[in-house]
């Protein structure tokens, strides 16, 4: 039996309109202002910067005068991005930098997941050592693979040369065709852990039982795990490869730091190149149109993560 | 007829007398305090510890010394690549700027060359930047063009205009009008290990008369001992690349504009020339048919060659004059047998004058930092304390601390540090100070123009990558930067 109380009734009668999301809107009126404060907060902190680059990149902002005195171009900043052939060489930098390193490091964590899912002495020991990449930081790390990495006085060059496998060091950052994949290397060393752990959680969700049936049916090895365990971690996998390509698309501490973007633009990728034109040759206008077709990409990245935890979450809720 | 009797010619000689000795005191208060003319190692030491400054005293007449106020301060300060004695110095001035102004509270914040520009910029688009900044050479004319800083001249924190190098005062200047107050200013020198050259069959004890002879020299080193020749350096944004590969672009003949000769119109782009061209030539020689430089010169900035350079593994580069210091600061922190092997390195050092060009034209960058201080509108808080902001321009620009605070690294900016008994101390002191000073006079200002951050620091690096990685020919890296300066000053996108 529903019981409705004086209060109840008066705030029934204070409903100002009778349209169903009014309505529903008016019923979740506490709950709206839970989260006003967070979304007053975003407003500040998202929405505006983003309208802001938005009017931006509608202008020409010569170095040498202020912001406040920039010069209304329309849509010419698009234009000359469009038409400039380093957008291009530093488009096909991105998306050679964020194929490789998603995919690979995917790979490898997932590998690395399913090695470490069985149970053998000294696992823990091995967990933890494989997920120190990961908490280092992306500073230090860029600066100690630059050393690595030295085209005269690295590590790799040195025993290279010292087994005589080599006669000089190899070049990997001071030369236009080896720089990227040089760099894909140091990014994927960083970020396959995190995809370790994001499978190794999925992992832990593929029922036992089942593997054990499909055993018991005969199945070997390969077939447990592509028909048992693979359809089991489709969306952990699809949540884990969109946050590594979007985490890639913005990646900019190892490119910037390791290199500059260079040399002669080969690592350049599009936040190094927003980075440079922006803070260093001051070409705001520029750098917020290159930043809006950025947005627009990763937003749509954004909507096929979105959907991909609402199929999670709509499967959870039917299992 | 007019009478002239011979008391009112007596007077009239008088006055016309007092008026002249006057008009004679006034210009020679608006002479250099040094003779530039002169400007010689001999010079130098002769003029070192002949006069007396009262800091504190100069500085109360600009603001008193128990001025109650708050500064907030940036300033490229001391990095890795700079002498542990440069750091004692910085320390002491900001102490003693405490116990001298102790009711100004000084809120300072140190940041290196590569950052300073970078973080000045945002916080200027965010009308939040300090009060007073101390920002390298380069970067005044870009703030001063916008609006940003305020009119500020020697003579507003008690000195003259001519107590600083005229190059110093045009980088200050933007159409006519002062900006800011020299604190320091240096150029390079050329420095090679002597050990190195007897080794390589080079002459110990002579440089390389011209940067042609740099090339050679360099193929011979590598050559002979399988080492690099000479540190090259074109990292991106970093303000070492156009401070070693200007002199040698000037030495050539070229130039970004005409900024290498004596009234700069910067009307036409001249890295195109063949003389600009002949330079990087030179630079692509060293690089990609010889390979005789570090293989890393693309990715290395100089504080990444000063180890090679005392590790035996580079022959010659050019630098500053506080690396003999560094070098001595870097050989503390070796162990075991690299420590001898640094020392002989150490006692192999050699400083000498930068190299000339084909025609023997010698040239290089005239380096330093000035003080400015920023309008209000575009600081934190809208507010500047201009009484704080001058005292502290005054005390670093006196002659005792720009002496100071250049004590390893650079040299004064105001031209009175000169006769300082630091300066004095430091000729006994800093080894090669000789040479490094010698090379003021052949110094150059970049550019004072508000592009010129982007030409130099982004184009020029850029046209050595693109020639150097084989991305270009020399010919189209040149034609190449020199259309990016043309649509950089049209204006373009």
């Amino acid at each position: 039996m529903t019981i409705l109380t004086g209060k109840a009734e008066g705030g029934r009668r204070l409903q100002p309109a009778r349209s169903g999301v009014l309505r529903k809107v008016w019923e979740h009126r506490a709950d709206y202002a839970y989260v006003l404060p967070a979304i007053a907060v975003m407003l500040i902190v998202i929405a505006y910067p983003i309208y802001y680059t938005i009017e931006l990149s509608f202008f020409n902002t010569p170095p040498g005068l202020q912001l406040r005195d920039k010069i209304f171009i329309g849509l010419n900043n698009y234009t000359a991005i469009l038409t400039s052939p380093v957008f291009w060489k530093v488009t096909s930098n991105t998306l050679i930098w964020t194929l490789g390193s998603t995919f690979i490091s995917f790979v490898l964590g997932f590998a690395s997941a399913l090695a470490l899912h069985r149970d053998f002495v000294g696992r823990g020991i091995l967990r933890a050592v494989l997920i120190i990449p990961w908490v280092i930081s992306a500073v230090a790390a860029s600066y100690i693979w630059k050393w690595i990495y030295h085209s005269d006085f690295g590590i790799i060059g040195a025993v290279l040369v010292g087994l005589g496998l080599a006669d000089r060091p190899p070049n990997f950052i001071d030369n236009v065709n080896t720089v990227l994949p040089s760099l894909i290397v140091v990014n994927i060393w960083r970020e396959f852990p995190f995809a370790m752990i994001m499978m190794m959680a999925g992992l832990q969700t593929v029922p036992d039982q089942l593997l054990r049936a499909a055993k018991v049916d005969g199945a070997n090895a390969w077939q447990r795990f592509w028909h048992v365990t693979f359809p089991h971690l489709r969306n952990v996998s699809t949540v884990t490869i969109l946050l590594l390509a979007v985490a890639n698309f913005n990646s900019f501490i190892i490119p910037w730091i390791m290199t500059g973007g260079g040399p002669s633009n080969a690592s350049h990728i599009w936040i190094t190149h927003i980075y440079e034109l922006a803070f260093g040759r001051q070409r705001w206008g520029v750098a917020s149109a290159y930043s809006v077709l950025l947005f627009l990409i990763l937003m749509s990245l954004g909507y096929f993560y979105v959907r991909a935890l609402s199929g999670n979450e709509q499967k959870g809720g039917s299992e | 007829m007019t009478r002239i009797s011979l008391g009112g010619a007596v007077l009239r000689a008088t006055v016309s007398t007092a008026l002249m000795v006057s008009l004679m005191s006034a210009s020679a208060l608006g002479a250099p305090p040094v003779d530039l003319n002169k400007w010689s190692p001999q010079y130098v030491r002769s003029i070192a510890g002949t006069q007396n400054f009262d800091t504190a005293g100069d500085c109360a007449k600009v603001t008193p010394l128990d001025y109650k106020g708050r500064l907030t301060f940036w300033y490229q300060g001391v990095f890795e690549g700079d002498p542990d004695l440069l750091r004692q110095y910085y320390k002491e001035f900001f102490e003693t700027f405490r116990k001298t102004y102790p009711n100004i509270q000084l809120e300072e914040q140190a940041l290196t060359y590569n950052d300073l520009l970078d973080k000045f910029r945002t916080a200027l688009l965010g009308n939040a930047a300090p009060m007073a900044v101390r920002l390298q050479i380069l970067g005044g004319t870009e703030f001063a063009s916008k609006g940003y800083l305020q009119p500020l001249k020697p003579e507003d924190v008690g000195y003259s205009t001519e107590d600083f190098w005229p190059g110093a005062m045009k980088a200050v200047t933007w159409e006519g009008v002062t900006y800011g107050i020299p604190t320091n200013n240096e150029t390079m020198a050329f420095i090679w290990n002597a050990d190195i050259f007897k080794r390589a069959g080079l002459d110990p004890d002579k440089a390389p008369a011209t940067w042609d002879d740099v090339v050679k020299y360099s193929k011979q080193i590598h050559d002979k001992l399988g080492i690099a020749g000479y540190g090259l350096v074109a990292r991106k944004n970093a303000g070492n690349t156009p401070y070693r590969f200007m002199p040698q672009l000037w030495a050539y003949g070229g130039g970004v504009f005409d900024e290498a000769t004596a009234s700069p119109t910067y009307k036409q782009v001249e890295l195109n020339s063949a003389q600009s061209k002949a330079a990087l030539q030179a630079s692509y020689d060293m690089y990609v048919r010889d390979k005789s430089v570090p293989v890393s010169a693309l990715t290395n900035q100089q504080a990444d060659n000063q180890p090679l350079f005392l590790a035996g593994q580079l022959g010659m580069m050019v630098s500053h004059p506080s690396d003999y210091n560094v070098m001595l600061d870097l050989q503390k922190k070796t162990t075991g047998s690299d420590k001898e092997k640094a020392q002989t390195v150490i006692d192999n050092m050699r400083y000498g004058l930068i190299p000339t060009g084909p025609d023997g034209k010698r040239a290089v960058v005239f380096g330093g930092s000035n003080f400015h201080i920023l309008k209000p509108e575009y600081v934190e808080g809208g507010k500047v304390d201009e009484p704080a902001a001058k005292a502290l321009g005054c005390m670093w620009a006196s002659p005792e601390w720009s002496l100071k605070m250049a004590y390893a690294g650079s040299n004064p900016g105001n031209l009175n540090g000169f006769k300082t008994k630091w300066m004095k101390e430091r000729l006994d002191n800093i080894k090669f100070l000789d040479v490094t000073t010698s090379m003021l006079p052949y110094g150059i200002p970049f550019p004072a123009l508000p592009q010129s951050p982007e030409i130099m620091n982004i184009i020029v690096p850029d046209m050595l990558q693109n020639a150097l990685t084989g991305a270009m020919t020399v010919d189209q890296a040149g034609d190449d930067a020199a259309k990016k300066v043309k649509d950089l000053m049209d204006g373009g996108l």
